[in-house]
């Protein structure tokens, strides 16, 4: 059997931007996204195709089967994924192997007409931007993929803005993204395996319950009456308007612990408007929050009880801890990143007062060490 | 007042976690000006007290809880039954302390109130 000679052409180095890619190093659920770029590149190549012989009722042979995109290596630079084109040189002529050529460059045009606010459908088609709902889905608020990285001034940076408006000319009616949202199960319907979320803003969402969260499903249901809550990570698909319709899979789910950090700041202290503090207090910066969130998760020390959360008039949070012997609070400005904490004795009414920088890791460590003798460990 | 006399205070439904309330509930807010308002429990029950405090437009509570005239005394606080904007009224004077000092005396307000439980909830 003779063997087929393949030639690899350099083909695509998109760079991954983003804190979860520094390391030069790519998650796994964002190599999924890549996965679907072969499958992209090589409709896009079949469109080139059909356009330069609008008489040809096929595809010529081999044109399919003797190409792949594979990820040869991941280079540093915020991470860049080398993708290479291997064809088999027996099978594609040279003006087909342009064809995918011309299929890298109209992918590459389309996200920076999107980029820079430019007609996409002069690149692609509208039923061929439908892959961006596969491609992406994974990129969170402040992450990019740029598919052109060389070129420093158009460098075709797929991000959540970006591929929304490439989704939006689509004829894609739902959209699907990668989602964490916490919420309620009021239904539970085992033997049709669906399960309803309720979202704090009444809206119910009706999805299939996997068999491996039966148990954590039940167990949240059994809790609603007394206020339960989950959160669910996993690829929720969302109507033309941003509305979450149902999830497409869940990867995660779990029951919140009722002082949940997330839940708290996010949804709660979240939804706070102006003069929400009978009629004074300013609405809390979504941005300040999410970052509380985040190092909250990251660096308190979690064998140590979790605080309660509370806002404060002036614009601050406040988290409390009360042991048998020691109330203790730790007032957190989220524009100085500063806290206060002070530890007082119920018994002798001391005090001690220390003041911590939030977004210096040594001072988490600090604070982790300050309340352990106090709180123990859960 | 009697050193038993209940101090009502209202707490906000946002100062209000998983059933427990936050010292700040017995911390004057800038608003204030080192003032902290309660009700003169000799004169007022905390139910009328929660209802009178939310006749007020902009204002909410999801309950009262008090400490007394004792307690504040414990602390050097100066309590006065000034009557004004209504009768009910009084505050528990924070003037003249600092910031580190007004947080602790109201952990420890906040502990002694804890301890009574809530007297009135929605």
């Amino acid at each position: 059997m003779g063997c087929i000679v393949t030639k690899a052409i350099d083909f695509l180095a998109p760079r991954m931007v983003g804190e979860r890619f520094s390391g030069h190093a790519i998650p796994l659920e964002v190599l999924k996204d890549l996965a679907v770029l072969e499958e992209m590149v090589i409709e896009v190549a079949k469109w080139h195709y059909y356009n330069k012989h609008p008489n040809r009722k096929r595809l010529p042979r081999g044109f399919t089967d003797s190409i792949s995109v594979k990820l040869t290596e991941i280079n540093e630079g915020s991470a860049v994924a080398k993708l290479v084109l291997y064809v088999a040189l027996t099978l594609l002529p040279l003006e087909n192997q342009e064809c995918y050529e011309k299929a890298r460059n109209s992918i590459i045009n389309a996200v920076n007409a999107a980029q820079f606010n430019e007609a996409i459908t002069q690149h692609l088609p509208a039923n061929l931007l439908g892959y961006f709902d596969r491609i992406g889905r994974s990129l969170r608020q402040d992450e990019a993929m740029e598919f052109n990285p060389a070129d420093q001034a158009r460098p075709a940076s797929l991000n959540r803005e970006t591929r929304k408006k490439l989704l939006c000319l689509s004829q894609e009616r739902e959209l699907t993204e990668e989602v964490l949202i916490r919420g309620q199960i009021p239904e539970f319907d085992q033997e049709k395996a669906t399960f309803t979320l309720l979202l704090k803003d009444g809206q119910r969402i009706s999805a299939a319950a996997p068999q491996q969260h039966f148990e954590t499903i039940m167990e949240a249901f059994n809790g609603f009456l007394k206020g339960g809550k989950v959160s669910i990570q996993g690829v929720g698909r969302f109507n033309r308007m941003s509305k979450l319709q149902t999830f497409d899979t869940i990867e995660h789910l779990n029951i919140l612990d009722p002082l949940d950090v997330g839940n708290r700041l996010l949804d709660e202290l979240g939804e706070l408007g102006n003069g929400w503090f009978n009629g004074k207090g300013s609405a809390f910066p979504k941005a300040g929050l999410q970052w509380l969130t985040n190092v909250f998760t990251t660096f308190y020390d979690d064998s140590l009880p979790l605080p309660r959360l509370y806002p404060t008039a002036e614009g601050k949070v406040q988290a409390e801890w009360s042991t048998a012997t020691h109330e203790i609070s730790l007032e957190i400005c989220l524009l100085t990143k500063n806290g206060e904490l002070q530890i007082v004795s119920i018994a002798d009414s001391s005090s001690d007062d220390h003041l911590l920088q939030l977004d210096v890791e040594e001072d988490w460590h600090t604070l982790n060490d300050l309340l352990k003798p106090m709180l123990g460990s859960v | 007042m009697k050193p038993e006399t209940l101090l009502l205070r209202q707490v906000h439904p946002s100062f209000v976690q998983n059933g427990q309330f936050t010292s700040q509930v017995f911390r004057p807010t800038p608003k204030d000006e080192d003032k902290l308002s309660v009700y003169n429990g000799d004169m007022i029950t905390p139910e009328d007290s929660l209802a009178h405090f939310v006749n007020t437009p902009n204002c909410q509570s999801v309950g009262v809880v008090a400490i007394t005239y004792n307690d504040c005394k414990n602390q050097s606080l100066d309590v006065i039954a000034d009557g004004q904007p209504f009768p009910e009224h009084a505050y528990i004077d924070f003037s003249c302390l600092e910031k580190s000092a007004i947080e602790k005396k109201a952990k420890i307000m906040k502990r002694c109130a804890q301890d009574r439980g809530w007297l009135f909830k929605v």
